[in-house]
């Protein structure tokens, strides 16, 4: 596969008809909220612009943002997306190995050198030098700031790039920092999710292959188009949640008629994903849609947030697990005990006064 | 009771106003508010479609926080520009070394019981002041800035979440900063404690009417009892 073709050539030479082709840019121009007029320039970048050299890192993380980009599920679209993707370096994927691939990913920093996209699955570990996470004979800290120094922007795949996921949660022994946390001086998209969607994965690539630049950004840096409305917003439960019908337990009768899991702890008024719009394993459902709460899993500190079960989350204070309704009640018992006590003391005080005052008259 | 001997007119109707407006709109958001967190009511029987059991609550919420909002920035006017001498923030500075000097000290004193007198404001005492300041104006701030950027979620780049969503990332993301709002509300209670039993014990042992002065508007002093 020569790194230079276009998408439109290659979706040629697999025998992709160019109707299929220009409903895969439309689909796409859906997916990332862009108006009809925009499908042209889809068209257009897909059919002239060299596709985009992407490397492909993995440091310390589960590799289920790598299947779930590899699930995307019309197989007529997005798998070809992910033969189509000039995917150059990737040690999961690749079929080279050692150092062989290594050499690759120094041809490819060199040849695209400013141009190529450091895709990052995972986190690097920083304690202690970065041994916790060694991938072919360096520090995984190493060789991400050597990729990075090079690209033309980085996408963090997955809450453990973004945010740091369950490495970096407490007590966080290896480390763990996100991305954005050791390179300062690159764009960086977050895309956070464990995993993230896969069209929601092909849609950042396909926007910044189509226009050049990052897709809009929100405050977390986080694509706008995917990250900017909250699992609730868009839940079909949501009619329950109004009207004030929630499913007290797992195994109750309300779980059957598929009332709001806010009780249960969904986190889904919390968290910024499309879950509740695009779905999961193309359009089958979502864990909502399963009966299961949302637990926030592209949020950051997801895992300090717990339980997953409660809405309220459980936080250490005076060194035990509470919650902010029970630091609440302490506080306010301390407030009226101090109170109780002040009053005490007023008490004798003013009946020593009023004493001395009788005496002395 | 002692004879009165001065009649002093104190808070006038709009800080009364404000007093009551403000003390009906925390109850409710407390009571609202709790209630979001943990809606207690049993479910109604029938469809959703007929019911808006959990959407009048939170309605309520923000009824109440948006008079509460405009409550609070008619008293921050009223102390700016109402030219009423006991509404002012003009003797409060905090950041002044001399401000934290003797009145002060011998308020706090009082208060630890290390003096017998007690000294007497006709407005609010130092601690008074700085209570005041903590959790009423940086309380109500903070209350009311985490509630605008959660009020702006659901319509990203509208009013609110354009102008206070920055609170989210700078709490870490929406979970923590509903956590803390959450627990912000406990500061109410707190408050009403201290408040209620400082102004009870004032009245009590300065015999100034000082709880009767936010209905009525007038403290009084009064002559040292006959025992
Ligand atoms: C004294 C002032 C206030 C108190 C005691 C209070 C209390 C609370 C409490 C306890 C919650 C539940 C949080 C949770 O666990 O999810 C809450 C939620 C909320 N409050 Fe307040 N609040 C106050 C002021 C405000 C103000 C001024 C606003 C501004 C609009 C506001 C907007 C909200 C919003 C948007 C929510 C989230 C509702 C939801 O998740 O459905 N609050 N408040
Ligand atoms: S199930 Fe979760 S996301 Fe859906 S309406 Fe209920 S609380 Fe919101
Ligand atoms: S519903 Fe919530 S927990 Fe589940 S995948 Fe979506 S964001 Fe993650």
């Amino acid at each position: 596969m020569q790194s230079n073709q276009t998408f439109a050539d290659v979706f040629r030479a697999r025998g992709v008809s160019r109707r299929d082709f220009l409903k895969f840019c439309s689909l796409t121009s859906v997916y990332l909220g862009l108006s009809p007029s925009m499908v042209p320039n889809i068209v257009q970048a897909m059919e002239n612009k060299p596709r985009t050299p992407v490397i492909w890192l993995h440091g310390l993380e589960c590799t289920c943002c790598s299947e779930s980009f590899i699930r995307s599920s019309h197989p007529s679209i997005e798998d070809l997306l992910f033969n189509m993707i000039s995917l150059d370096y990737d040690d999961l994927l690749s079929a080279a190995a050692g150092h062989q691939l290594e050499d690759q990913r120094r041809k490819i920093m060199k040849e695209y050198k400013g141009k190529y996209i450091l895709a990052v699955e995972g986190n690097a570990s920083t304690k202690d030098d970065g041994v916790y996470c060694m991938v072919g004979g360096d520090s995984f800290l190493n060789t991400l700031k050597e990729t990075a120094a090079d690209a033309a922007a980085i996408i963090a795949w997955g809450s453990c790039a973004s945010f740091g996921c369950v490495q970096n949660a407490d007590p966080n022994p290896t480390g763990a920092a996100p991305v954005s946390d050791i390179i300062k001086n690159k764009p960086i998209v977050k895309v956070p999710g464990c995993p993230p969607i896969s069209e929601v994965m092909t849609g950042v690539i396909t926007h910044f292959h189509t226009f050049g630049t990052l897709p809009d950004l929100d405050r977390l840096g986080r694509p706008k188009a995917f990250y900017n409305t909250r699992i609730h917003d868009k839940c079909y439960r949501r009619a329950f949640f109004d009207a004030g019908m929630f499913v007290p337990s797992f195994d109750d009768e309300a779980t059957r008629k598929g009332w709001c899991l806010y009780k249960m702890g969904c986190k889904g008024p919390t968290t910024y994903n499309s879950c509740s719009k695009i779905q999961w394993n193309g359009g089958t459902s979502f864990p909502i849609g399963s009966g299961h709460p949302c637990i926030g899993c592209s949020e950051p500190h997801f895992w300090d947030r717990g339980p997953f079960y409660q809405r309220l989350a459980e936080v250490p204070f005076l060194g035990s697990d509470s919650n902010a309704d029970k630091i609440g009640v302490i506080a306010v018992g301390a407030a009226a005990a101090g109170a109780a006590a002040h009053a005490a003391v007023t008490a004798v005080k003013k009946a020593k006064a009023d004493k001395d005052n009788t005496d002395k008259a | 009771m002692g004879r009165i001997i001065e009649e002093i007119y104190v808070w006038r109707l709009p800080v009364r106003l404000y007093h009551w407006i403000n003390a009906l709109c925390m109850v409710t958001l407390f009571v609202t508010g709790m209630y979001i967190a943990a809606p207690l009511l049993s479910p109604p029987l029938g469809e959703a479609v007929w019911y808006k059991g959990m959407a009048w609550w939170r309605y309520m919420h923000f009824v109440f926080a948006f008079i509460f909002i405009a409550n609070f920035l008619f008293r921050l006017y009223w102390a700016l520009f109402g030219g009423d001498k006991y509404a002012r923030f003009g003797g409060f500075r905090p950041w002044s070394p001399s401000w934290w000097g003797t009145p002060f000290k011998e308020q706090v004193a009082a208060y630890l019981f290390l003096r017998s007198d007690e000294p007497n404001y006709v407005g609010h005492n130092p601690v008074a002041a700085l209570a005041h300041f903590l959790f009423i104006f940086c309380g109500s701030t903070f209350m009311i800035f985490s509630g605008l950027a959660m009020y702006g979620e659901n319509n990203p780049a509208g009013f609110s979440e354009t102008l206070f969503g920055w609170m989210i990332p700078l709490f870490g993301g929406s979970y923590t900063l509903h956590f803390i709002h959450h627990l912000g509300a406990w500061m109410l209670p707190i408050y009403v404690i201290m408040h209620l039993y400082a102004v009870v014990r004032h009245d009590v042992v300065d015999r100034t009417s000082v709880t009767s002065s936010i209905i009525t508007g007038y403290k009084h002093k009064v002559e040292e009892e006959p025992v």
